[in-house]
């Protein structure tokens, strides 16, 4: 199977109604197919570890490459100078060393973000006037969540919606114009960011004395935790600091849970409570998991996650994550990141060890 | 659920002493540990008490009576039945986690080496004449020096490798210092039980030394007891090390022990079949031993090639063996983000050029064996070792360069002659500790800790100028 006639059939799949388990299973296995005869990188692992699409019959049996992987190789089906995109990971770990995600084209990630989001984040409202929290594609083209915003803007925003950061930060003028309009039309507004830069936003309006009252409709959207960039909270103090300071109740304060090495999203129905039940669309299910058997936990006991996003056709579709949760009824709790080794003793663990070396 | 009490606040009223309690252990055999929180005043209580006592008594005490004192204390502990010993093979596993034998093993080749004999080599290492700590004596160059011990030798003691605070609260002993001992949360127990069995072996010296606690970053605690302190003992992480330092006033002395990483060497001349299998089974007991926690456990083997036993081979038998100690001594139950990084560790080192995997499906062990890649790149603990196939030995000095302030304790399987030329080379690249294999994670009583002197460095010497007799002599009565 090329390139094309996987895509066309990632496509109808994904905008189709949610399928039964076959029908799933069936998917997965074709893209994983795909993938194996594909992506080298990939089909090695995979045999290491004695899978193969002869081998491998349920979606569950697709082995998980962690993280890591896409640090230290090319996890591609194509070449990586014929690809449309490609995102990369920030590098906090591993020395700096950046995951990257190649795309073919981004038709399919670009599919499943606009279904995904007209369904869980605009709630059925067809547009609505948007701020962003951050930098433009053009300003960080190899930023997933970039072009994600980017797609949020284009396809969902009025004209008017922007991004309010500039080189210097948040453009505070224009945040509390566009905060101003919202009040002044009686219009809903959609603001939308890095978690970490709705802080900044929130600390930067309380110095300036300003809160709004948003229309009824309004919601907030933020993604990718605090990292070390702002004051780090306890989620139910952000959630409440927001509320307080835009008059949007929890519940329409939304969080999307992305990563760099997917191409679909999962998101929450509000912050109401913390932590939130997260949940993907039909092509994208998510399994807690002992990271070292794989073997699923028993519901409502902390294991990591392992996502299969069939729509990360030119990658993999199975990755193990270094997050933790919990299974839930409709969906999955995310409890944070499994933190990696810690030294208990008087040795050092990696991170240490790296940090350390670094200074020396 | 077993409740105990952390801690030795002599001088303290033990009712206005407030107590946060921790539970440790797996569901259904928890213990709650009850934790002083100590006010300022009372930090500052405590250390006069100790202080006070410390001259009043200790100093007055022969070295050679101390040394009395603690061997009864530590031939205390090494009898099973003694109540300290049995709370200790009791508790200790449940608070660490690790493997009930492998810790009262550990405890008893540990404490082995704080017997009296060992005790004297101890101090003979660090003095020539070890009377000096008592009253002065002759110097060789000429007039007369006797060693003081600090008034307040403070501790912040780190990890949970069970006994580690025994070193220097028996060196703090020994230079007759005043001790106060901050204990880690990761294992709160053993110093207060040890301070409690001395103060009972001992009572005139019962208030000669303090065992306290407070949360890790708590600043105004941390900064009362290195304000009373003379000299300060800080063991950790770089970052705590540092903010330690920046708190430790400019006329005080703050000796800094990090967290280090060891490694291991096996020569050709050991790689034949009739050495490698016990070779191996020592090299997988030091991997096993406190799960690789300590400062002196290895993260890479570098194994020589030519020997008829390939570097490859060697990394099978090491699997071999480690699976064998995994029945004897399980590894302690892991936490989900130790989980998690065995299984990022072990994918890196598979996807390496050249990279090959061996390791148990539970995650209990893993050797990680690499042709290609060279570095020195550090396992991440719990029984994960790196096994390194190299040319020639001789290669090993120059890879650990760039790593010279990390490393400590090189364990070595070598024929004599490679061994001195091997460790002289080291030495050159900041390694102070070579061993045999199997004997990495138990250093020698007397041996200098990241290459310092354990006595020394706690000690002022106080002299007498050589000429200063003959002018006092002019003043004496029998002047003529």
């Amino acid at each position: 199977m090329d390139y094309e006639a996987i895509t066309v059939d990632l496509l109808s799949f994904i905008m189709g109604d949610a399928p039964n388990d076959d029908a799933f299973n069936r998917m997965a296995l074709k893209v994983f197919a795909y993938q194996f005869a594909h992506n080298q990188s990939f089909a090695k692992f995979a045999r290491a570890r004695g899978k193969t699409p002869r081998t491998v019959t349920s979606w569950t049996d697709i082995p998980a490459v962690p993280i890591n992987a896409f640090k230290a190789l090319e996890m591609t089906c194509c070449r990586p100078v014929e690809a449309e995109a490609m995102f990369m990971t920030s590098g906090t770990t591993f020395g700096g060393l950046r995951g990257k995600s190649y795309h073919k084209s981004l038709s399919v990630y670009d599919a499943s973000m606009r279904c995904n989001f007209k369904e869980r984040f605009m709630g059925g409202i067809e547009k609505m006037h948007m701020g962003i929290l951050f930098p433009t594609v053009e300003e960080m083209p190899n930023s997933s969540l970039a072009h994600y915003l980017n797609l949020a803007v284009q396809d969902f925003g009025l004209p008017g919606s922007s991004h309010l950061i500039g080189e210097a930060g948040i453009d505070f003028d224009r945040l509390i114009a566009d905060l101003d309009h919202a009040q002044m039309t009686g219009r809903p507004y959609a603001l939308l960011g890095a978690s970490f830069s709705l802080v900044h936003a929130l600390d930067g309006l309380e110095k300036r004395g300003y809160s709004a009252i948003l229309p009824a409709g309004s919601r907030i959207l933020d993604t990718g935790g605090f990292k070390g960039q702002s004051r780090d909270l306890p989620l139910n103090e952000f959630y409440d600091a927001l509320s307080h300071r835009f008059s949007v109740p929890r519940s329409q304060c939304i969080n999307m849970y992305g990563m760099t090495e997917l191409s679909t999203q999962f998101y929450d129905s509000g912050n109401a409570v913390c932590p939130s039940v997260k949940s993907g669309p039909h092509w994208a299910k998510t399994r807690v998991v002992n990271p070292l058997t794989g073997a699923a936990m028993p519901k409502g006991e902390t294991g990591v996650l392992i996502h299969t996003d069939l729509a990360h056709v030119n990658i993999v579709t199975t990755i193990l994550t270094e997050d933790t949760g919990i299974e839930t009824e409709g969906g999955f709790l995310l409890l944070g990141r499994a933190e990696g080794t810690e030294a208990k003793g008087c040795s050092m663990a990696v991170d240490e060890f790296l940090i350390a070396a670094g200074a020396a | 659920m077993i409740m105990e009490h952390a801690g030795y606040l002599p001088g303290l009223d033990a009712d206005a002493v407030e107590r946060q309690a921790k539970t440790y252990g797996p569901k259904g055999a928890e213990i709650s540990v009850l934790l002083p929180v100590l006010h300022e005043d009372q930090v500052s209580q405590l250390a006069c008490h100790v202080r006070e006592q410390a001259r009043l008594k200790l100093k007055s005490w022969p070295v050679g009576q101390i040394i009395d004192a603690i061997d009864l204390a530590v031939a205390r502990l090494l009898d099973r039945q003694d109540p300290y010993r049995r709370r200790m093979d009791q508790l200790l596993p449940i608070i660490t986690g690790y493997d009930r034998e492998m810790v009262r093993l550990g405890l008893t080749g540990y404490l082995k080496t704080f017997r009296k004999p060992q005790l004297q080599r101890f101090l003979a290492e660090d003095f020539v004449n070890p009377a000096i700590l008592d009253n002065f004596q002759p110097l060789p160059k000429g007039g007369m020096g006797r060693a003081f011990g600090p008034q307040i030798l403070a501790h912040v003691w780190a990890g949970n490798v069970p006994g580690l605070p025994l070193w220097s609260l028996v060196a703090g002993l020994l230079v007759k210092a005043g001790n106060i001992g901050k204990v880690p949360s990761a294992e709160p127990l053993f110093a207060g039980w040890f301070a409690q069995l001395f103060a009972e072996v001992a009572p005139e010296l019962a208030d000669c030394l303090a065992v306290v606690w407070w949360q890790g970053g708590n600043e105004v605690l941390e900064t009362s007891v290195l304000n009373e302190a003379d000299l300060v003992l800080g063991y950790g992480r770089n970052e705590s090390l540092a903010a330690i330092q920046s708190r430790v006033p400019i006329t005080k002395r703050f000796l800094a022990f990090g967290h280090k990483v060891s490694f291991a060497m096996i020569s050709a001349a050991a790689l034949n079949a009739s050495k490698v299998s016990a070779t191996a089974r020592l090299m997988a007991y030091d991997v096993a031993r406190y799960d690789q926690q300590g400062c002196y456990s290895p993260h890479v083997v570098f194994v020589e090639c030519g020997g008829s036993v390939s570097p490859e081979r060697f990394a099978q038998y090491l699997a071999h063996e480690l699976a064998g100690f995994e029945e004897k001594f399980p590894l302690r139950t892991l936490s989900l983000a130790e989980a998690s990084g065995i299984v990022a560790w072990r994918n890196m080192e598979e996807m390496l050029p050249g990279g090959q995997v061996f390791g148990a499906a539970s995650g209990a062990w893993t050797v990680s064996y690499q042709a290609e890649d060279k570095v020195f790149s550090p396992s991440c603990l719990n029984r994960t070792i790196r096994v390194v196939g190299i040319d020639s030995l001789a290669d090993v000095p120059a890879i650990l360069t760039p790593f010279r302030t990390l490393l400590q304790t090189a364990g070595i399987a070598a024929p004599p002659e490679e061994l001195l030329a091997l460790a002289s080379a080291l030495g050159e690249v900041g390694i102070t500790r070579i061993a045999a294999i199997g004997d990495m994670t138990s250093p020698e009583a007397g041996w200098h800790h990241d290459g310092r002197f354990n006595l020394l460095d706690l000690v002022e010497i106080t002299e007498i100028d050589s000429r200063a007799d003959g002018a006092a002599d002019r003043l004496a009565s029998y002047d003529d």
